[in-house]
């Protein structure tokens, strides 16, 4: 068995070769690309000698792999380039993007993991009954739609029908918050605006209820599965013999063993939300990452994707990173080596 | 030795209602010429944004309403299952080919190509995959056959996890040691012991991965990464009915519903496949989506 820093050194020295790959994958797909991004970005009446000498500028008129290894060289240094469509630094867009995207995973993510462990439990506690069945049911139902179409339904239902919540931007666009981490539940605080803070928790409540919900029913099935295994181990006949109550069994000795399988899948599904992000950010109009991907992709802007696509793989690294850290946490085994 | 899973398989309910209502989607989509009232891009300007036929103002000639150009929203809606039943189908049987050659490969083979297989996963499983299909759409350009393949290139690792692990596990039991003092030729041990064995596991794989390829159409369509803007698809009718969602909802509820069907019936199928045919898989199986 690794022992624990064998399994993190493990997992960062994999990281580079795993970079380089998708990195290189996203770029040689892009050089397919059938359309000429640069011809879209100029105006209309540019003439060609003004078309190759953007691409010229751009160093788009070179080889491909001169081109990914200029690209990697000034990574490397880094130096994500320019976007084509805005003629801005990418890491500049990067960097006012990254608080939204970050604030909602770690919000949707939350609240997924809170709703999902708390049904998992009560659907645990329920085993045998009809509530276990129609909840399993319900988890199914609840799993087949993804999260755009919760974002959707959510604003018909909670944002237009009933009017109880926000569903355009991250706050009351008459309030005016001191940029510090751009992350605004924070930022806020820090001011001390409370009516600021309430109104930026109250639009981000549904975007995170629609990331929510797609992980949940995950988390519930996963968990009530590994506890069934779990009770199956001798060490809970023995707890009961000991004459302990059923709750105190569940959450003080059942839920820590059977938490290891919830945790790894946690932590594929958290990369993952990053993907989900991307259409929920342009229904609720947020201006995070994958609001950005998605024009950079609806426009063909290059530098842009690469550049995000770069960050996309960092952010799932240091995911499964924290993840790790958390099964060692939660694994005594693997410590022991 | 089929006839006693099979009769297991039809009395799972699950099994039955997520079938059945595959079958219907399926058939919905091979007889959509005969079923649309209208054809799917005809438009009606003087009829547009018009309610379900049974709320006042709506015309009977249009049963679930028109969109913002008067298109017939059931109409476009019958013609959007063909493309989200053949994306379904062709994809996931895709992926399944694919991932599950390459989990046979590694999972038999050991060696270093189950350590060429599995870094691959690894890089694959490193990136959000909605993210990585929009790229290769980006790169492959519109059209139903790059959505299938774009689909085929990021999915197949979702086989091939967990094919892998079972192939393992198979491949130290005795009857394929047997196999192989028997004289069984590599390719023998592989698709006589081995691929039967794990084909519960794979026959459940598919039939999730089929709501997972309607899910991810509806995305790359409603971003317009799809199919050519003339071919109606359920993404598609989101992305124009968001606009005018105040005004007319049906228009985007009922393709939302449409994907809803497709990925229960895909779901319901998946899990009553898992119950029916190896109750054990339950934890591994629910890790896969």
């Amino acid at each position: 068995m690794d022992s624990g820093f064998a399994i993190l050194a493990r997992r960062l020295i994999l990281a580079v070769p795993t970079f380089i790959v998708v990195s290189l994958l996203v770029f040689v797909v892009l050089r397919l690309l059938p359309a000429d991004p640069v011809a879209m970005s100029l105006p209309p009446n540019a003439t060609r000698a003004e078309l190759a000498a953007a691409r010229h500028d751009m160093g788009l008129d070179r080889p491909i792999p001169v081109q990914y290894a200029i690209w990697l060289g000034q990574v490397a240094r880094g130096d994500l380039g320019t976007s084509i469509q805005s003629r801005r630094k990418v890491a500049d867009l990067i960097v006012e993007a990254l608080p939204t995207t970050l604030e909602l995973v770690a919000s949707g993510l939350a609240l997924g993991i809170a709703l999902g462990v708390g049904f998992g439990l009560a659907m645990f506690a329920w085993r045998g009954t009809a509530a276990e069945h129609a909840a399993d049911l319900a988890s199914i139902a609840v799993m087949s739609l993804p999260e755009f179409l919760w974002a959707i339904l959510l604003i018909l239902g909670l944002g237009v029908g009933l009017g109880w919540l926000p569903f355009i931007g991250r706050i009351d666009p008459q309030m005016r918050v001191a940029p510090v981490t751009g992350l605004l539940l924070v930022d806020t605080l820090v001011a001390g605006k409370v009516a600021a803070f309430l109104s930026a928790l109250a639009h981000l409540t549904l975007p995170a209820l629609s990331l929510a919900l797609a992980l949940a029913p995950l988390i519930m099935r996963v968990l009530r599965a590994s506890l069934y295994d779990t009770y199956a181990e001798d060490y809970i006949t023995l707890a009961r013999l000991r004459g302990l109550g059923e709750r105190r069994i569940l959450l003080r000795h059942a839920l820590k063993n059977a938490a290891l399988p919830t945790v790894s899948l946690i932590g594929v599904q958290a990369g993952f939300m990053f993907g989900g992000t991307l259409l929920v950010e342009v229904i609720y109009t947020l201006p995070g990452l994958g609001n950005l991907m998605v024009q950079a992709l609806r426009s063909h802007d290059l530098p842009l994707i690469q550049g995000i696509a770069l960050v996309y793989c960092v952010l799932v690294l240091a995911i499964n990173t924290t993840v790790d850290i958390a099964y060692l946490g939660l694994n005594p085994r693997l410590r022991r080596a | 030795m089929l006839a006693p899973a099979l009769d297991r398989m039809l009395r799972e309910p699950r099994v039955v209602a997520g079938g059945a209502l595959m079958l219907a989607l399926l058939l919905v989509a091979l007889f959509a010429p005969a079923l649309a009232p209208h054809p799917p891009n005809a438009q009606d300007i003087l009829h547009a944004l018009l309610p379900p036929a049974w709320e006042p103002g709506g015309d009977p000639r249009f049963p679930l309403g028109t969109d913002s150009l008067g298109r017939c929203v059931l109409s476009r809606v019958i013609y959007g299952a063909r493309v989200a039943m053949q994306v379904a189908v062709l994809a996931a049987l895709g992926a399944a080919l694919l991932g599950s050659t390459l989990a046979l490969i590694a999972g038999y083979c050991g060696g270093w190509p189950d350590w060429c297989v599995s870094r691959a996963v690894d890089v694959w499983m490193s990136f959000p995959p909605v993210v990585l299909s929009l790229i290769l759409m980006v790169g492959f350009g519109a059209g139903l056959d790059n959505v299938i393949l774009a689909i085929i290139v990021v999915d197949w690792t979702r086989f091939c996890r967990v094919m892998r692990a079972e192939v393992l596990t198979v491949a130290r039991r005795d009857y394929v040691a047997a196999a192989r003092l028997a004289g069984f030729t590599h390719a023998q041990i592989v698709l006589k012991e081995l691929l039967p064995a794990v084909a519960p596991l794979l026959l459940t794989l598919v039939s999730i991965e089929m709501g997972i390829a309607v899910v991810v159409e509806a995305i790359l369509s409603f971003v317009g990464l799809s199919v050519e803007p003339s071919v109606p698809a359920w993404g598609v009718m989101i992305a124009d009915a968001r606009p005018t969602m105040y005004e007319a909802a049906t228009g985007l509820v009922v393709p939302v519903v449409a994907i809803f069907a497709a990925v229960l019936a895909a779901n319901l199928l998946g899990d009553g496949l898992r119950r029916s045919l190896d109750p054990r898989l339950a934890q591994r199986l629910s890790v896969v989506r």
